[in-house]
């Protein structure tokens, strides 16, 4: 599959390099919206990241000639909010941005892409299950089931780490052992909403909400803008000397069975994330060892032992053994989720991890910074489409 | 809201649902199989994703199946649904895989692998639905989520 994929994207390598990140004020935010307030909307938050990401690059508004938006904001109400009159323009999800901003900066139809996300999914009650459950347009599974009493996507996890843990052997503890980490993660992080850390104890001693899983293998709601500015790379080299590449990209979906759950059930979605895997480390020239940080996707916890089977972390059935033995968390064999992720930092979804990544390679992290961290990866498996990113100094 | 008055969860009616529909509510729950290459889809659609024949045809299922994956719910989202119920995941025995309960006694231990048949509840407001029990029931204790054998 790789041999058929990698040609055709290969010129994407190093191609654009991300020269500013900002986000809004997600705990200030937080306390705000527990509060019974609407600190702003869905735009204003990423107006807000928008402006911390320019000042971050050093460079003025009107050198954006490219903007992306994030799924939760309109394109034009979002772009006339920012005051932008792009000449190339698209809406797409965190990692679907940072593709589409490479292959139009390596097309030639812009050089400095804005990439905007915001979400008011807190302080406007966004439901993720019940009768009012989102995402039935673009993903049929969320809603089909409800007659049976099938609803939120917390259920569809739950229903794929019932049949993954006794097929892998995997237990309830050891998948706890990605709460209790990325609660050490994000108890060294001042971005992170929520800090305080948390025992193999406490997780499991929580209520389930819909068994297997627990209170701690679900992310937060919360409010809160991600922007992020991608630059063609000899552009990016000007604009400051520390640019952080996209070194190479890989996607492979899972569409076949997905309303019925199939891929999700039957596979845990490893071969899509197999095939991404050999594109993006086959484009990169690197593989899983040379991987300093591994950012994965977390609306649940459950997506991280699926990630670490799915791109070669460990062996089939291991990723158990290898989240109690070799750890995840701060001074573990493989840092995951170094902010705290979906789960303790922020909830907005994928696009907070593009800019960790970028902070980490930048060694911009304080308390909880990888030392000489020089790769990156992200991956999301949103729906059975893995997608996979390395950023490389 | 009591649970009398829920209203059962309203099913997505695309255009090929409502006959699919129509043959739960006459208890002979039939899905589309192609008729060029045998293949049994769920949910009901335009066409065979196998071959791409647009020749399908209703056949009622054999009621057979096994359990691949199954949850229990400790949170309410559905009035319908008050906490604790289950969900499980069925590979019927033509092939798709469908989601449902699990109705009178629960296995011991995992439910994966168990077989399971076809059976039809209705709902405090009427409406019909395809829901399951163990084939074989020995080695079974009483449903410890109950919900579906409400």
């Amino acid at each position: 599959m790789s041999d058929l994929h990698t040609p055709a994207s290969a010129g994407l390598r190093r191609a654009g390099a991300v020269v500013g990140v900002g986000n809004s004020d997600w705990v200030g935010d937080w306390a705000r919206t527990r509060n019974g307030e609407q600190p702003s909307d869905a735009c204003g938050y990423g107006l807000v990241a928008f402006g911390c990401a320019l000042a971050d690059a050093g460079i003025a508004k009107d050198e954006i000639d490219g903007l992306i938006v994030g799924p939760t904001t309109a394109y034009e109400r979002a772009a006339e909010v920012l005051g932008i009159d792009p000449r190339w323009g698209d809406q797409a999800d965190a990692v679907q941005s940072v593709i589409k901003a490479c292959s139009a900066i390596q097309s030639g139809l812009c050089s400095v892409v804005a990439l905007v996300y915001g979400n008011d999914q807190r302080s406007v009650g966004t439901q993720y299950g019940g009768p009012a459950a989102m995402g039935g347009d673009a993903f049929l599974s969320y809603v089909y089931h409800a007659p049976w009493g099938l609803t939120s996507q917390g259920a569809l996890y739950a229903l794929t780490f019932q049949a993954y843990k006794e097929a892998r052997g995997m237990t309830e503890a050891e998948l706890g052992e990605v709460a209790v980490a990325q609660r050490q993660w994000s108890s060294l992080n001042p971005n992170a909403v929520m800090r305080k850390r948390i025992t193999i104890e406490e997780y499991l001693a929580a209520r389930y909400i819909c068994q297997p899983l627990r209170l701690y293998d679900y992310c937060m709601i919360n409010d809160g803008g991600v922007a992020l500015i991608i630059a063609e790379a000899g552009r990016a080299r000007r604009i400051r000397k520390d640019p952080v590449y996209i070194e190479a990209v890989g996607r492979s979906d899972l569409n076949r069975g997905a309303t019925s759950l199939a891929p999700r059930l039957t596979n845990y979605y490893l071969p899509a994330q197999q095939a991404a895997a050999s594109q993006v480390f086959n484009m990169a020239g690197l593989g899983p060892k040379d991987i300093d940080i591994f950012n994965v996707y977390d609306s649940f916890s459950v997506h991280i032992p699926l990630a670490l089977e799915g791109y070669g972390y460990c062996g089939i059935g291991e990723a158990g053994k290898f989240l109690r033995e070799q750890k995840m968390g701060p001074g573990g064999a493989l840092p995951i989720n170094t902010g705290g992720g979906h789960l303790s930092e922020s909830y907005m979804q994928g696009w907070n991890h593009q800019i960790e990544s970028v902070r980490q390679l930048r060694g911009e992290c304080g308390e909880r910074q990888v030392p000489n961290c020089r790769h990156v990866h992200y991956s999301s498996d949103v729906a059975g489409k893995a997608v996979s990113i390395i950023y490389s100094r | 809201m009591s649970e009398t008055q829920a209203k059962t969860p309203a099913p997505v009616m695309g255009l090929f649902d409502r006959e699919m529909w129509n043959t739960i509510r006459d208890r002979q729950w039939r899905l589309q199989a192609c008729r060029r290459c045998g293949t049994y889809h769920y949910p009901p659609g335009p066409g065979c994703s196998v071959c791409l024949s647009t020749d399908l045809e209703w056949k009622t299922l054999s009621g057979a199946g096994k359990i691949i994956s199954w949850i229990v719910y400790e949170r309410q989202y559905l009035p319908a649904y008050p906490a604790p119920y289950n969900v499980i995941a069925v590979q019927l025995a033509e092939g798709p895989v469908v989601m449902s309960n699990l109705e009178g006694t629960a296995p011991e231990g995992t439910w994966i692998g168990r077989e399971v048949s076809l059976v039809y509840a209705t709902m405090p407001d009427g409406v019909v639905l395809p829901r399951f029990r163990l084939a074989d029931t020995s080695s079974a204790s009483t449903n410890p989520a109950g919900g579906a054998a409400r």
